[in-house]
């Protein structure tokens, strides 16, 4: 009763004193979001861009500009979502539903490939599967003497295998949490009806989960779609292409209105699939939440099981967390890439250049491009970390604040879009808009401010997400009690809500942070060599062959994350004293 | 299979019975038995060991020690686990959270036990039509439990429990996710089904006025383990611990410390009650009812001087609270009656002292 005769006036004085931030806010994301966006489609409406449409979808080329392309993405697509959530919902069903050992252990280990880049993964396949089709030395098995096939070495197989390595982590944690919030309860009523296990499972179990479901199905295709790494670096060489790879190769060649028809389309068929799910989903979306309690989860006893799935489950993990980190560490110290294990020496990393190996390169550490590229991607990580998560907090903010008005949906709408755009097509809308002068201020392209721009755009929506689930934590009643003691917002922000949030700010800025380094499908496009970044040019030593360096730096780039990750950890501990660990 | 008819075996009988999670022990050697037909009711405080009672009972828990027999069949014990499955001993429960199942409309929910249990559609529809109408929510029946309100969901998920027609109805504080009105009123309703159905019924809850209203039987638990066993009034006129005396009664009955000094027992300066009451004790609780305890001096009833704490108006009479040193103390004044806090009361003790217990919290019987 009293909430409603305190929030009536001060919202209304809100109403006259705050209209600066929503209307700075709405800019903001008018130009991050919404200007690249019309850009690129005003941009395929010119005469050129006409032509373009044509030349891409209805001309002699348009099966290998569009056609052929779309195929190999929809293949990926269909085998990644499956191939994840086969994966990742047998991972989450072990881990949440059953009393396999080592629960804890298994957990971890799903919920870490998705920590690794994808390029890691495929580099790390390279090396082991690489054949020597196509000239260059060959991988780790052939040299040991095992024939290995192109269809294992090269193009869809092993792109897809490598896509799922990475994303079924993100299916796991996506079906993880959805299974725990099945109460023991829920299953306990089946239980009591007479019902026995496969038809508990069937016919309470999986339907209640199967919003999370689809939606993990769902993300990993539309990731799987918008990937370049792994497509790129198995694909390409056997000229399998994608829309993604297909879109940067039109850009890199200059061909810019080719290009941009194709990130068009390629933001449609992605957007196209998650509104689909979504509107599946949304129907059912009453599922999740009936009551409180439920804390609890009922696990089902494996009996004979429990060590046997146990092995299956921590192979899995081993196989896309372990193994590939060590196959990147043991080539990045053998002088020949195929014999992993032989002649190793440290001349990768710290090599002095002018000798044999390496066509007389130095190691990375000697290499002064190299140090820029590093301090260039910590740098890029933490000012995008830190204008992400600034820019969240405020639209989160006003969006809770003005809950139902027109302008808090238009924000929330918008700061969502960017979800929908595959990275490397929302690189070439920035291409599109800042590739060249507008106005008084000059092109931006290749500058270390237009790479922070995208980026920060395109984690606008975790920005926002992560940034409401602060604030949801920070009950209403908190900010009204100091509201009443007439603080007003600037003073509120800092001596209430920013020290509750930080915690969870915290947080999402490492997960940006870890996001940056490891990206490479936003920054392929908008690199060059003024501003060059670590990805980028592990991808580059990649192209060009020199898969030890490549390996070298993935592995640098790892070290990053990890730092980050565990920094952390063991930061947000010490930054909130009142809460136990 | 119906209990009402077999009359001979308790409907449910629980024999030593001891439920252990590791180290903590939360049901120790619990013995009860109900005849068909009534209203057990489990009270006490949180973790007390009721629930776990509740879910042995259920079958989704296995005792540790000592056995459970419906109707003379024995469905549970120590040495054979669950015997009888949860959804073989012809029981139903209604769960706290109710434990709707979120992707099933109404009907779909009170169906679907039904499809299990193989009775045929017609014979189904017909039941679902039916506890749907018992309940009086007739017109909810497409829709999905998020779309309804808690004490609809609270309805649906007792229309559930009872569609297969169990012989035992096991409600988990079923109660206490809804506002006072409206637990009031499904209290009521909670008994109308208790007699539409005849199944025997056991109730966990933790609110005592649930247990002096329903039940016909009543155990109070008290760190796992049964501190009486009996009919409502009984226990309520006879305690036999002073944790029943204090848990069960509205308003709580006052127990007072009181030392034995020559002849009589006194608190303070006061003397109370003659020291024959004592048997043998020095040191005793005298247990007043709050309407033994009177506000103003009565002729010839002994009296202490109080600090007023509270008063709430009660059907005519009012309920004063007031503080003697750290004891609070409930009595009644005829009227309304207030106060300053903290202004000097006297409270007359009318009546002798309902019950004595000894220090340590058991009866002493005269």
């Amino acid at each position: 009763m009293t909430s409603i005769s305190i929030s009536a006036p001060s919202g209304s004085r809100l109403l006259r004193s705050g209209f600066l931030l929503p209307a700075i806010l709405v800019a903001i994301v008018a130009v991050l979001v919404v200007a690249p966006l019309l850009r690129i489609l005003v941009t395929t409406l010119t005469p050129d861009g006409i032509a373009a449409w044509k030349a891409v979808l209805v001309s002699p080329l348009s099966a290998n500009l569009w056609w052929r392309p779309l195929l190999n993405t929809m293949i990926l697509g269909f085998s990644v979502g499956g191939g994840c959530l086969l994966i990742g919902g047998f991972l989450a069903w072990l881990v949440v539903m059953t009393d396999v050992p080592g629960r804890r252990f298994l957990g971890l280990m799903a919920t870490l490939p998705y920590m690794i880049p994808s390029f890691a993964a495929a580099l790390a396949w390279g090396t082991l599967f690489r054949n020597s089709r196509l000239g260059g030395s060959a991988g780790f098995f052939e040299t040991g003497g095992l024939g290995i096939p192109d269809w294992l070495a090269w193009g869809l197989i092993p792109t897809a295998i490598v896509l799922i390595a990475h994303y079924y982590s993100l299916a796991y944690t996506i079906i993880a949490a959805a299974l725990s919030s099945v109460g023991a309860d829920l299953v306990e009523a089946g239980q009591m009806a007479g019902a026995k296990r496969p038809r508990i499972f069937f016919g309470i179990i999986l339907p209640v989960v199967t919003p999370a479901l689809i939606a993990a199905a769902s993300l990993t295709f539309a990731g799987a779609v918008a990937n370049f790494a792994a497509p790129a670096l198995l694909g390409l060489p056997v000229r399998m292409q994608t829309l993604s790879t297909r879109l940067f190769g039109m850009i890199e060649t200059g061909q810019n209105e080719r290009g941009f028809v194709l990130a068009l389309l390629l933001i449609a068929v992605s957007a196209l699939f998650l509104w689909l799910s979504d509107r599946i989903v949304s129907g059912r979306k009453a599922f999740v939440t009936v009551t409180g309690k439920g804390g609890r989860t009922k696990r089902f006893p494996l009996g004979a099981w429990r060590w046997p799935l146990f092995v299956v489950a921590a192979v899995i993990g081993l196989l896309t967390t372990v193994l590939p980190v060590l196959v990147l560490a043991a080539s990045s110290l053998a002088p020949q890439s195929g014999a992993l294990f032989s002649n190793w020496t440290l001349h990768f990393w710290i090599g002095e250049g002018g000798g044999e190996i390496a066509q007389g390169q130095a190691g990375i550490f000697r290499n002064p491009v190299l140090i820029e590229a590093l301090w260039n991607t910590i740098r890029l990580g933490l000012v995008v970390a830190f204008t992400t998560m600034l820019l969240g907090l405020a639209l989160a903010y006003t969006i809770v604040q003005r809950r139902g008005s027109l302008l808090a949906t238009v924000l929330s709408q918008l700061a969502f879009l960017p979800l929908l755009v595959p990275s490397i097509a929302f690189a070439a809308a920035y291409i599109a808009l800042f590739g060249a002068p507008i106005g008084p201020l000059p092109s931006l392209y290749g500058t270390f401010a237009l790479l922070v721009i995208a980026a920060s755009a395109h984690n606008l929506p975790f920005a926002v997400q992560s940034g409401r689930s602060v604030l949801g934590q920070i009950s209403a009643d908190i900010e009204e009690s100091a509201r009443l003691t007439g603080a007003g917002l600037i003073r509120r922000l800092f001596a209430i809500i920013f020290p509750l949030a930080i915690r969870g700010l915290f947080a999402g800025a490492i997960l940006v942070f870890v996001k940056m380094v490891r990206d490479l499908s936003l920054v392929v496009l908008l690199f060059t060599a003024t501003s060059p970044v670590l990805s980028m040019v592990a991808y580059r030593y990649a192209a060009e062959g020199f898969m030890q360096f490549a390996n070298a730096i993935t592995l640098v780039i790892l070290v990053v994350c990890l730092a980050a990750s565990l920094l952390a950890h063991s930061l947000q501990n010490r930054v909130q004293k009142w809460k136990s660990p | 299979m119906n209990a009402l008819a077999t009359g001979a075996a308790d409907a449910i009988n629980i024999r030593s019975l001891v439920k252990r999670f590791g180290a903590f022990t939360a049901v120790k050697d619990v013995n009860l038995s109900v005849p068909a037909g009534s209203f057990l009711v489990l009270v006490g405080p949180s973790g007390c060991g009721k629930s776990t009672l509740l879910r042995m009972l259920a079958g989704l828990e296995g005792p540790s020690e000592g056995e459970i027999a419906f109707v003379g069949q024995t469905v549970s014990s120590g040495a054979g686990g669950v015997i009888a499955d949860a959804g073989r001993r012809n029981a139903g429960l209604v769960f706290q959270s109710y434990a709707l199942w979120p992707h099933m409309t109404v009907a779909g929910n009170i169906a679907w036990p039904l499809k299990v249990a193989k009775w045929p559609r017609e014979k189904r529809e017909k039941r679902v039509r039916e506890v749907l109408s018992l309940l009086g929510i007739d017109a909810l029946a497409e829709r999905y439990p998020a779309e309804i309100s808690g004490g609809q969901q609270q309805r649906v998920a007792i229309a559930r429990t009872i569609a297969p027609e169990p012989s035992i109805l096991l409600f988990d504080e079923p109660l206490s996710n809804l506002d006072a009105k409206l637990r009031i009123e499904m209290r009521s309703e909670l008994m109308r089904i208790h007699r539409a159905t005849g199944a025997t019924s056991v109730y966990v809850t933790h609110d005592q006025v649930e247990a002096m209203t329903m039940a016909t039987h009543v155990a109070v638990l008290n760190n796992g383990r049964v501190e009486q066993f009996g009919k409502p009034i009984d226990l309520l006129r006879n305690p036999q611990t002073t944790f029943v005396a204090t848990f069960l009664g509205t308003p709580p009955a006052n127990l007072i410390g009181v030392r034995r000094l020559g002849d009589g027992l006194v608190f303070g300066e006061t003397t109370l009650a003659p020291a024959a009451l004592a048997a043998g004790h020095d040191a005793v609780q005298l247990l007043y009812r709050a309407e033994d305890v009177c506000v103003g001096s009565v002729a010839g009833a002994p009296s202490l001087v109080a600090r007023f704490a509270e008063a709430a108006p009660i059907a005519g009479r009012t309920m004063v609270t007031a503080m003697i040193g750290e004891l609070r103390v409930t009595a009644m004044a005829d009227g309304y009656f207030t106060a300053t806090p903290g202004e000097p009361i006297p409270l007359s003790f009318i009546r002798t002292p309902d019950a004595v217990f000894a220090a340590t919290g058991e009866r002493i019987h005269q």
